[in-house]
């Protein structure tokens, strides 16, 4: 049977310039529902894709859809359906949080008495108690940060757009801030487009990743592909590993040697063979033979080794 | 956080919306009370109610001297006319004009200042909507100084004179003039009011701009009517509150007090009412573009 997937994001030839500064290249994109990671360096132009999805800024030139409608003509039945967390500071800090979120609730449509119970469910799901009927004034970033997050998720969105969620955030509420995003993602069955210019947080919450680099899209898979295993096979002794190495290039195979490791290129399955042969007969233990995986970091360096069986 | 503990006790795990949604209606409404709110600072600490409710209470202690003079003056209010409709507002329009530069940064220039702005038009709210539901959030609160004075003095004026409905049957014909003067003044001092707290988010100056373009049109119109030649100069006075004194006198049918400098000027009520409705357009016109232009 053929089954039709709804597109998440759709981009085709988007291009947005500020004067001489080109922030998107003619991006072409096309993301299905899920938890995306979208990655790249400050000034890759992650903001402003997230802001012309919004329609909170024009393209210079070519198109982008959402649910699979235009967002120049569609735009505001989209953004019912989306929850939007920017980069910046956004709160009006005279007012509790309480008022606030639940005010944002309303203007997205709900009734007064349902955009209240939800209020206090979505800020008890973000973490806060209390303290939600103060002032937002007296809040420290992570509170801020929560509500700025409850705010996007009170009227229950199929989407929502997270511009850099950990900014400015210490490492325990960077930690907590990443947990409640991938709990929004799994659990709850929302789809998050989370940017970062940090591969080890995306790393931990997304299941699929877009990186995109001076306006153009670099590579668009999942998380799995981009850290798939490679063919280098790392094998970690309990001593000196030159012996082993001598005998591993007696029979032929390529080796980089490090003090207690050694990386050998795979090539079959009789390496593995070798390896333990060889350590058993040396009297050495083994205390790791392993495929090593590719790291996300490699996507940034020139000398990553290429992915097998992808 | 601060009680890990009640989290797990009360987490009902995460439960979708299925219920009605109001749309555009619903935002609209929204945007409005939560605009009057701020206007009287409500849901804000107590000083940010200071202000507001403190002008809006002097704005009717003309009406209550009046009440309170023909109280004394037993049965003779008839003769007792301090404050007359017509010439109210120019007894309060200080108060109405400080209460709008209070209020009106507070509607519009703390969303930019803070930046919400961009949690608005990334949802379901157009410029339009926003401008439209502020512009009616900050007439409505300026209604309560304009109209709320006018109805305690009618009102008033009935109770003391001994027959109420005898009063009311002799005076009804004040009640378009009551109502319709102090919506349209409303809405001229709002739209003034928000269009320049529009483009100045930073309070302080787009408190002291309203004020100042008040004084500044209200003495130059003066100056020029009483030096220059007033068939040439005129025409100024349209921009300034003297075009307000001239459309509320309209809707009363009461010319301008002789020797007044709207009076010198010659110009006719409706010329008046038709500068009061053009500088409305012109300034909801700028509010609008501000809009969609303010960087986000």
């Amino acid at each position: 049977m053929y089954v039709v997937r709804m597109s998440l994001i759709a981009t085709h030839g988007l291009t947005k310039r500020y004067g001489s500064v080109v922030a998107l290249d003619e991006l072409e994109l096309e993301i299905e529902p899920g938890v995306i990671g979208l990655v790249g360096a400050n000034g890759a132009g992650k903001s402003t894709l997230i802001k012309i999805l919004l329609g909170l800024l024009p393209p210079t030139s070519g198109a982008a859809a959402m649910f699979d409608l235009d967002v120049a003509t569609h735009g505001l039945e989209i953004r019912q359906r989306i929850g939007y967390m920017p980069e910046h500071d956004c709160l009006p800090l005279e007012i509790s949080a309480t008022e606030f979120v639940s005010h944002m609730a309303q203007v997205n449509g709900l009734p007064r008495g349902a955009a209240r119970e939800r209020t206090a469910e979505t800020l008890r799901h973000v973490g806060l108690f209390e303290e939600r009927y103060r002032e937002m004034r007296g809040y420290s970033t992570g509170m801020r940060q929560r509500v700025k997050l409850a705010q996007a998720l009170v009227h229950d969105p199929q989407l929502m757009l997270l511009d850099e969620p950990t900014n400015g955030l210490d490492p325990a509420g960077r930690d907590e801030m990443l947990d409640l995003v991938r709990r929004i993602g799994m659990e709850f069955g929302i789809s998050i487009l989370m940017s970062s210019h940090l591969l080890s947080e995306i790393e931990r919450v997304c299941e699929y990743l877009v990186v995109i680099e001076g306006g153009r899209l670099v590579q668009s898979d999942s998380l799995a592909a981009f850290t798939g295993r490679t063919s280098v096979l790392t094998v970690e002794v309990d001593g000196a590993v030159a012996g082993l190495a001598t005998m591993l290039r007696a029979r032929g195979y390529e080796l980089r040697e490090g003090v207690h490791t050694l990386d050998a290129t795979l090539g079959d399955d009789a390496l593995f063979d070798a390896i333990r042969d060889g350590a058993a007969e040396l009297g050495l233990g083994l205390i790791r033979v392993e495929q090593r995986r590719q790291q996300l970091e490699d996507l940034f360096r020139d000398e990553a080794p290429e992915p097998i069986g992808v | 956080m601060s009680e890990p503990a009640s989290s797990n006790i009360y987490d009902l795990g995460y439960r979708r919306y299925e219920g009605e949604r109001i749309g555009r209606r619903g935002t609209l409404l929204t945007l409005y009370v939560h605009g009057l709110r701020s206007a009287f600072g409500l849901g804000r600490r107590p000083m940010s109610k200071i202000f507001p409710f403190g002008l809006a209470v002097l704005a009717f202690v003309p009406a209550i001297i009046q009440l309170g003079v023909a109280a004394l003056v037993s049965g003779g209010t008839d003769h007792v006319r301090i404050f007359k409709h017509e010439d109210y507002f120019q007894y309060v329009r200080v108060i109405l004009v400080l209460f709008c530069a209070t209020v009106a940064p507070e509607l519009i220039g703390r969303d930019q200042r803070s930046r919400t702005l961009s949690l608005y038009f990334s949802r379901a709210v157009s410029r339009f909507d926003y401008a439209f539901a502020k512009f009616a959030a900050l007439t409505s609160a300026m209604l309560v100084l304009t109209l709320g004075p006018q109805l305690v003095l009618f009102i008033g004026n009935g109770l003391a004179s001994n027959d109420l409905s005898g009063y009311l049957g002799d005076n009804w014909n004040l009640v378009l003039p009551i109502f319709g003067g102090a919506l349209l003044l409303s809405m001229t001092i709002a739209a003034l009011g928000l269009v320049i707290a529009a483009y100045l988010p930073r309070r302080a100056y787009s408190t002291a701009t309203i004020v100042g373009v008040f004084i500044l049109t209200l003495s130059i119109g003066h100056i020029l009517i009483e030096t220059a030649n007033a068939s040439a100069t005129k025409w100024f006075l349209l921009a300034s509150p003297y075009a307000w004194e001239g459309m509320v006198r309209l809707f009363f049918r009461v010319d301008p007090d002789v020797g007044s400098t709207l009076q010198q000027s010659g110009l006719s009520g409706w010329t008046c009412l038709a500068g009061v409705i053009v500088s409305i357009l012109i300034c909801l016109t700028l509010t609008l573009r501000r809009l969609r232009r303010v960087s986000i």
